[in-house]
């Protein structure tokens, strides 16, 4: 009896218990019930024992339908189990699955099970629904308490539990990073750094030798490509391989780690790894707006060498740490671009279910995140707990809580931090001179009119609201709500003037008018919330649950209000439209009609229109006239009060204060013409209202199960909610994945270096260090390079430099016979495989060999090249220049429905999650486009023109051609060969052998040759 | 068709029952096949010398089929862009004539929409008649088709996840709503392997049309470059980069001589790389794929009569096109091309994608189609080709049986129609069933995943042990879902 009433009690008090306990419960529950056919078991609701015709009907018309319809997936007999629900036995039913208790005996609408055959909210069975007088059957079956023979228990209907510690202590990556040993070699000679005995300690186990060192001009070109992604001018290859000193090559390797196109070249690989795109896919390939600025923010940060924890730091939280990183030159924020990352993902206008959407959205930022950062596919946790990795759901949802507690706004970031200070003077001397001036209106007896508090139920009042749920993307809205009776500067017909706030309310300050933001012109931008000037002039509202559809907002002024639900900002047509809503300022309320979003968690954002004051006051759920009515009685009376207030002030204030009223309009105007109006503007992140997110049943959206609190990954610190010191809690997540005991971060940031500079990683597998990925070849070298990562300062171009400078970078790519035969998979390591370039970097050499190449960084994408083969919706309706301005190539716009075939053939990744380690495919379309692709073709033109003018005879053109391409002379043969066409050739086709085609054709052919799109 | 056909590794002969034998039989012995088919095999990622993810195959992963017995070798995909009306085409629903106009609100559940302008039960304009030995009904709409019913197995009972045009287009060619996913064609073709060296495996022939979603509905996603789909034009060159650059073909040879015989040093600069060796010996199947393109685009030695069916004369520009898809589609077969998809011709209105209009509009697109299917169909049978390629037709999602305003049907991924026919599918069939208004799928509910599982069943693969490890998972075309629907298959 005791125990079914707990039972009971638990599935209404699900909510905030914990799942386990529930378990528990409902365990012992099912135990105790097998146990006991005596009458402890008999209750009103569970019924008695079953009676015979009871028992008759349920062999008749019960179980032959769950045999029927159900066993295959549910039941011990099921190939797979689905959604860990058996329907054997009475006790796995009570049980129940992933779900929860899936019948309740004696209650028929509340059973889940009843609810599934019904096509209530799941459909069972999937392939079509029971005939109807079955699904009565099952009814009248749970109503009269689900009687079932005394049978054996039905088989084991409880799972293993998901036990993340053995996991963790299972898998080497868990482990915390040890500072190995410095291996013991036999050839002392041979290392030029503790890395290279690493190496070389293996090998010698093995018994293999290393091959031989590459020339000196080969590993002049590796590095110029490895590095800046460029190859090296006949000038540049000329001076180092006559500087003689010691230092030449580690001069070398500073000069390039120094130069602009250092950054260039690893921002490409950067961007790999978050997705970069300019659009957002999907049906019209929407903007991506200003995402340019993500770009040239990491081009600039790997230029300075940021370190990598600032960088974690900035992408995480830019926007919520103290002393954000400012440009050096302009002193605009650098940090607050790197939230960027989160949003570079796809977005879709209308989608129907918003909620599954954000979901779906939530779920691509956690993946990013989590193999960006962690090289752990915290993703695969969605649905089910980890099938091989210690993250469970859990860990997932509680990531997904940081998420639900931020948003998306495009930040002025170059007026950001100035603005900031000027703001925080304009509050100090309003609040100053406020407070002097009411003293004089008290000293000549007038005082504020004390109203009594509106008391209605709102969902958001900015009478009554906690300080740290006044939100804003900007300042104009002043660091609180103006108060009844608080002077408040307003800029009327005849210019500035105080007035006297007649309600508690929002209200922006004219003196922010006038602000500019500057946009990226872009291509494709039907969002309508475009259209209105929102950045850093947007109040927010705390997030609430929408119980009722229409929403009512006392506001004053003219603007915009827009419902912010589940976070879906596209707004373009045909759904949705309703979120977004004009405020006239023709009425003191406006009503939005939000219906569709009834249980959705949403908030508001208001807008002033330009040049106009917005005064917000309260939202309310629901249009009841009364309530409205009173509030607008008590308005009335207080404005009349405040009026009475006014006039007395306004006598008093020319009697005794309006050199006080006058200073403090003086100061101000200073403090206006301090603003900085233009900024350019960057996608970013801002806290929203902290909140957790509930775990999503078998990761469906409308199956929302506890709320599980914020944290870091259970493995690495525990199941204990975060300590949040306010807000999202994105700055104290970046710290759990900058922690140095934290054991992921710094191994997988070397390995991504290694994998660029060697071709393949460590652990081969860079995004996916659990146990689907590979071990590392080299563990220990793998902490060591952690260890020294961590104690340079997490410097990226430190570690770059140790390793290029390491012998084992330099080596051949010719293999030692012996070695070849022992070890073909060159796992140890004993010589440099040639690498294919990427697409960037062939498409980046022809220009450069051309001469076309433009240095020009930074800046809005060059528009695509599009081929009458790149066709859909969304097509932009210009084409980019064939060669793309000369500009390098991660400055050619990357919109996703429109991606460069060139690229795609040379294996550049789709944008769609990270790809650290990008295929290596080898097709003939690769030779197709190298044979016959315009752009190819017109570069190689251009690169024998300009070599034909420079140089008079054939042999000194080709000479230089062949220093250009691959930075070395061509050799006897080589010579002659190519003589030998030009000759052939030029008789062949009765032309001079100065002719440019011919010369054309020679370029053609030697960007052809796999020297060209291999590195040795 | 001329038999002397220069290029190997055709339908001429008996389909190599084996990758390695497939190599011996190629002139070439190293075709676009044996790249495709080594670069995703076990064995060779484990000896390939370059660093690199080669390609991520898991070890242990029986991905490579067939895993069993091969019904269909190659696919016809024929993609019905905007979603056709399931009840104006192949489900008819006599509850629709008998409600017509009334408000659906009080006939059933209604459940949100794309425009969420819903009005009145729409009843079909077009009349169903019944149609071959099977008696299947057909609309009016395709009276070619109608009289291929006998061939057809119609799935009556088809569902989706998504009623957005993007989501659902991703879903229907890559099992996943998500951009960047590979595309079916790309997935048979890593399961696979190409059986023609000079053609690409999985080709788009583009009507005009360009699914919502893009190009990246015939993505490799993950998979290597090497499996996207290339999309052809049904006119000109065909594909980019096809049409040499040199003004003869000499020029062009002298050019590749100059280039191998360059390239013959590059042993001695890099050492033996399989990789280096793969890149010289494409410049040869590229010169290959250079002349096997303009062949099979070239209608030419086609007969009139075979232009005629096609609809290659007809009066509506659409249906020319289409007639061209077809019949390149069908030249692409006999040269062993693994699976083309046909996208829609543009009509003067809207694809199948009839949000008002309906009748205008949705008369336009089948007239485009109808006759070039039937005719594609009759072509591959006289031809004793279709017993071995899987042809589907397909839209994203159906419509609602209720109008959207006042002569249009909205979205509707809950009970829709495709059929197939070929390849090893039982012909004659109606399989599944919507409710009593076509709106929802009630009886044997057929998902995209299974619809998947069925087509890579016909081809001989198991769609569960078609893996490739990405991001910590091993991938499939089905995800973790996906049945064979037995009942369609002969």
């Amino acid at each position: 009896m005791m125990v079914m009433r707990d039972v009971q009690t638990d599935r209404s008090e699900r909510e905030p218990m914990n799942r386990f306990v529930i378990f528990l419960c409902l365990a012992l529950a099912s135990v105790l019930l097998t146990m006991s056919a005596d009458a402890t078991m008999a209750s009103d609701t569970v019924g008695a024992e079953p009676t015979a015709e009871q028992l008759e009907f349920f062999e008749k018309e019960i179980r032959p339908v769950l045999v029927e319809a159900c066993y295959s997936c549910h039941s011990g007999e099921s190939e797979k189990l689905q959604a860990g629900l058996f329907v054997d036995s009475r006790e796995a039913l009570l049980h129940g699955g992933d779900s929860g208790e899936a019948i309740i005996p004696g209650d028929v609408d509340g059973s889940l099970f009843i609810e599934a055959v019904r096509y209530e909210s799941y459909e069972m069975p999937p392939a079509g629904m029971l005939p109807p007088e079955q699904i009565a059957a099952l009814e009248r079956w749970v109503e009269m308490g689900a009687p079932w023979p005394a049978e054996e228990a039905g088989g084991d209907f409880t799972r293993p539990t998901f036990d993340i510690e053995s996991r963790r202590n299972e898998h080497w990556v868990w482990q915390p990073i040890e500072s190995p040993k410095i291996p013991d070699v036999a050839d002392t000679q041979w290392p030029h750094d503790e890395l290279d005995r690493f190496i070389l300690a293996r090998l010698e186990a093995q018994n293999l030798k290393p091959t031989g060192d590459a020339g000196r001009a080969e590993l002049m070109r590796r590095l110029y490509f490895d590095l800046i992604g460029l190859p090296p001018t006949p000038e540049q290859t000329a001076n180092f391989l006559s500087d003689t000193s010691p230092n030449a090559l580690e001069n070398l390797v500073d000069q390039l780690l120094d130069s602009p196109q250092f950054g260039e070249r690893w921002g490409r690989h950067w961007l790999d790894l978050v997705r970069y795109a300019e659009s957002r896919g999907h049906e019209f390939d929407d903007d991506t707006r200003n995402a340019f600025q993500y770009r040239d923010y990491i081009i600039r940060a790997l230029n300075e060498d940021v370190p990598y924890d600032q960088l974690v730091r900035e992408h995480l939280a830019g926007d919520l740490l103290a002393n954000p990183r400012l440009n050096p030159e302009t002193g605009y924020n650098e940090s607050i671009l790197g939230t960027g990352f989160w949003f570079l993902g796809e977005w879709v206008h209308s989608p129907v279910d918003i909620r599954k959407d954000e979901a779906d959205r939530f779920d691509n930022m956690i993946d990013v995140m989590s193999k960006t950062f962690l090289g752990v596919t915290v993703a695969c946790a969605r649905c089910h707990d980890h099938k091989f990795d210690a993250i469970s759901t859990a860990d997932y949802y509680s990531l997904s809580g940081f998420l639900q507690s931020s948003d998306f706004r495009e930040v002025r970031f170059e007026s950001l931090e100035h603005n900031r200070r000027v703001a925080q003077q304009i509050n100090a001397l309003d609040e100053s001179y406020r407070h002097e001036l009411e003293g004089v209106l008290q000293n000549n007896g007038l005082t504020r009119p004390t109203i009594a508090p509106l008391s209605v139920p709102s969902l958001v009042d900015y009478g009554s609201l906690a300080g740290d749920q006044y939100m804003q993307d900007g300042f104009i809205f002043g660091n609180r709500p103006t108060a009844i009776g608080d002077a408040y500067w307003t800029l009327g017909e005849e210019g500035k003037s105080l007035a006297f706030s007649t309600e508690n309310a929002a209200i922006n300050d004219p003196i922010w008018n006038g602000l500019e933001s500057i946009t990226e012109q872009g291509i494709g931008h039907r969002n309508r919330l475009y259209q209105i000037p929102r950045s850093g002039r947007t109040l927010r509202t705390p997030t609430f649950l929408l119980e009722n559809g229409d929403v009512s907002i006392r506001v004053r002024g003219e603007g915009h209000v827009v419902a912010c639900v589940d976070s879906h900002r596209l707004i373009a047509g045909p759904l949705h439209g309703e979120t977004i809503k004009p405020i006239k300022g023709n009425s003191d309320w406006v009503t939005m009609r939000l219906d569709r979003y009834i249980g959705h968690r949403i908030h508001l954002e208001f807008t002033p229109a330009e040049d106009k004051q917005l005064a917000v006051s309260l939202v309310l759920q629901g249009t009841d006239r009364d309530t409205t009515k009173s509030i607008d009685e008590h308005t009335a009376n207080a404005a009349a009060a405040i009026a009475d207030y006014e006039n007395a002030a306004n006598e008093l204030i020319n009697r005794e204060a309006a050199d006080l009223v006058e200073s403090w309009k003086r100061e101000r105007s200073a403090l206006q013409g301090q603003i900085m109006r233009r900024s350019h503007l960057a996608m970013a992140m801002m806290d929203g209202t902290s909140e957790d997110d509930h775990v999503l049943i078998r990761g469906n959206s409308s199956k929302p199960g506890d709320l599980e609190p914020r944290h870091f990954l259970t493995a690495l610190s525990g199941n204990e909610p975060m300590k949040i010191r306010e807000g999202s809690g994105r700055l104290e997540l970046a710290e759990h994945i900058n922690a140095p005991d934290n054991p992921l971060t710094s191994r997988v940031a070397v390995n991504r270096i290694w994998h660029y500079l060697m071709g393949r990683g460590i652990v081969p597998t860079v995004d996916d260090f659990g146990v689907l990925g590979q071990l590392p070849t080299h563990p220990e070298l793998l902490d060591y390079l952690a260890k020294d990562f961590d104690a340079n300062g997490r410097s990226i171009k430190k570690t770059i430099r140790k390793i290029v400078l390491s012998r084992t970078y330099q080596l051949s790519s010719q293999p030692d016979a012996e070695a070849i035969q022992t070890d073909p998979k060159n796992m140890f390591w004993h010589h440099r495989p040639p690498k294919r370039l990427e697409g960037e970097a062939i498409r980046d050499a022809l220009l450069t060999l051309s001469g076309r190449l433009d240095p020009t960084m930074f800046g809005e994408p060059i528009p695509i090249h599009l081929t009458p083969f790149m066709d859909g919706r969304g097509r932009p309706r210009k084409s980019g220049p064939l060669d793309g301005e000369g500009r390098r190539s991660i400055y050619t716009a990357v919109r996703r429905n429109f991606l460069s075939p060139f690229m795609l053939t040379f294996d550049t990744p789709a944008p769609f999650s990270t790809m650290g380690r990008r295929n290596v495919s080898n097709v003939p379309a690769q030779a197709l486009i190298l044979m016959n692709d315009p752009f190819v073709v017109e570069q190689t033109k251009t690169w024998a023109t300009r070599t034909i003018e420079q140089y008079a005879d054939a042999e000194s053109r080709l000479k230089r051609m062949y220093e250009m391409a691959f930075a070395r002379t061509p050799t006897d043969q080589e010579t002659t060969i190519t003589l030998a066409f030009i000759n052939s050739e030029s008789k062949a086709r009765d032309v001079s052998p100065d002719d440019v085609d011919l010369w054309a054709d020679v370029a053609h052919a030697l960007v052809n040759t796999k020297e060209f799109i291999f590195l040795p | 068709m001329s038999l002397n056909y220069p290029f190997p590794c055709q339908r001429y002969q008996p389909a190599p029952t084996s990758r390695r034998e497939m190599l011996k039989r190629c002139a070439s012995g190293f075709g676009a096949v044996a790249l495709a088919g080594l670069q995703t095999d076990p064995a060779f990622a484990a000896t390939a010398s370059p660093p690199g993810p080669k390609v991520t195959v898991p070890q242990g992963s029986a991905a490579h089929g067939p895993h069993h017995a091969v019904r269909a070798k190659n696919v016809i995909f024929l993609y019905m862009d905007g979603g056709p009306s399931q009840i104006d085409t192949f489900d008819p629903k006599p509850m629709l004539d008998k409600f017509d106009g009334k408000d659906p609100g009080k006939l059933f559940d209604v459940e949100p929409t794309q425009f969420n302008n819903n009005g009145n039960v729409l009843a079909s304009p077009w009349k169903f008649n019944q149609y071959g030995e099977s008696g299947i009904p057909v609309s009016d709409l395709f009276p070619h088709v109608a009289t291929c019913v006998d061939e057809l197995a119609i799935i009556r009972s088809m569902v989706s996840e998504f009623p957005e045009h993007t989501f659902a287009n991703y879903f229907l060619h890559t099992g996943s709503g998500l951009q960047g996913r590979p595309s079916m064609g790309a997935w048979v073709n890593y399961g696979l392997g190409s059986e023609c060296q000079n053609l690409p495996g999985f080709v788009v022939i583009n009507g005009g049309l360009i699914p919502p979603g893009g190009v990246d509905c015939f993505g490799s996603g993950f998979l290597p470059a090497s499996y996207q789909g290339s999309i052809f034009k049904p006119s000109g060159s065909g594909v980019a980069n096809i049409e040499p650059t040199e003004p003869t073909q000499q020029r062009q040879r002298d050019k590749l001589d100059l280039i191998s015989q360059l390239d013959g040093f590059a042993v001695d600069r890099f050492g033996q790389h399989d990789s280096l060796e793969s890149a010289i010996r494409n410049y040869e199947l590229a010169y290959a794929m250079q002349m096997a393109v303009p062949d099979v685009m070239s209608l030419n030695d086609e007969p009139a009569h075979v232009l005629k069916a096609y609809g290659m004369e007809s009066e509506y520009q659409p249906t020319q096109t289409y007639a061209a898809q077809c019949l390149i589609a069908r030249r692409m077969i006999e040269r062993g091309v693994r699976f083309i998809e046909l996208t829609c011709p543009k009509v003067g209105g809207d694809r199948w994608d009839q949000h008002g209009n309906l009748k205008s509009g949705h008369e336009n697109n089948a007239l485009a189609v109808d006759q070039p299917i039937a005719a594609l169909l009759k072509d591959l049978r006289q031809r004793g080709l279709l017993d071995e390629t899987l042809v589907v037709w397909a839209g994203e999602f159906g419509r609602t049986p209720f109008a959207q305003g006042k002569d249009g049907r909205d979205h509707n991924q809950f009970g829709f129609t495709v059929w197939m026919a070929g390849g090893g599918v039982k012909p004659g069939t109606i399989y599944g069933a919507t409710d009593e208004w076509g709106y929802k799928a009630i009886e044997n509910r057929v998902e995209i995943h299974d619809l998947h599982a069925t087509m890579l069943h016909l081809m001989g693969v198991d769609h569960t042990r078609s893996t490739f490890r990405f991001g910590g998972r091993d991938m499939r075309l089905t995800d973790v879902k996906g049945h064979v629907i037995n009942d369609v298959i002969a």
